[in-house]
């Protein structure tokens, strides 16, 4: 009943489309999906085959009886060989549990990365253009930039090296 | 008494010596060090600007 409700409750399409799978796990799961329906297909075949033999139809046809309470005989002491299918069962139950154990873990990181390019994505929109930059902004983007002028000032240092030749000022003299 | 004059201007005295050191300290304090401030910084981003 578990597989049938988990076969119910997964999407193949959207899984295939939305969450942007590598080509081979893609093709992966499409062979497991076809070979689960194959399974499936021919497991639905024999079921649909009878399974009982009419003995008293072949001892009505046939003349020699010793063969037909032979072949009766054979039937109903033949047993099909019990598998135990409980270890395959727990095995696969392990490894059910294990990937979705990583699914989730793999989603949660998908969901800290994207809330993460949103955050991202939403800084480049409120950026401001180059020319609305002020002095604040920069300080606070590098608070270091606002101690080493501190410590410039403080040493008597006024003037940055470099800066007239570059900028030149508005002195006559 | 004239010889009192001189004295009378002790006040405005004062007061100009201490507009001045108020003046001094306020400028050097906050108001100088923000234009080399914008210096720094203006060096600053148009390196930014070269590297990239």
């Amino acid at each position: 009943m578990a597989t049938k409700v988990a076969a119910a409750a997964v999407d193949f399409t959207r899984i295939y489309s939305t969450l942007g799978l590598g080509k081979e796990t893609i093709a992966a799961l499409q062979a497991f999906r076809k070979r689960h329906a194959d399974a499936q297909r021919i497991h639905g075949q024999y079921a649909s085959q009878p399974t009982t033999v009419d003995f008293s139809h072949y001892r009505s046809v046939l003349k020699n009886q010793a063969i037909v309470d032979e072949a009766e005989k054979l039937f109903k002491d033949f047993k099909p060989v019990t598998y135990d299918v409980n270890a395959h069962i727990k095995a696969i139950e392990a490894f059910e549990t294990k990937a979705v154990a990583k699914a989730q873990e793999t989603a949660e990181k998908i969901d800290v990365e994207l809330k993460e390019l949103q955050a991202t994505l939403a800084n480049i929109e409120e950026a401001r253009p180059f020319e609305d930059l002020s002095c604040e902004d920069v300080g606070k983007a590098h608070p270091r930039i606002e101690e080493a002028v501190a410590t410039m000032v403080k040493k008597g240092k006024w003037t940055v090296p470099g800066y007239k030749e570059k900028f030149g000022d508005l002195s006559l003299m | 008494m004239p010889q009192l004059i001189p004295f009378y201007f002790v006040n405005q005295l004062s007061f100009a010596f201490l507009t001045l050191i108020a003046l001094v300290y306020i400028f050097s304090k906050y108001i100088l060090p923000l234009f080399t401030f914008q210096q720094v910084i203006r060096l600053y981003i148009t390196k930014l600007s070269n590297k990239s």
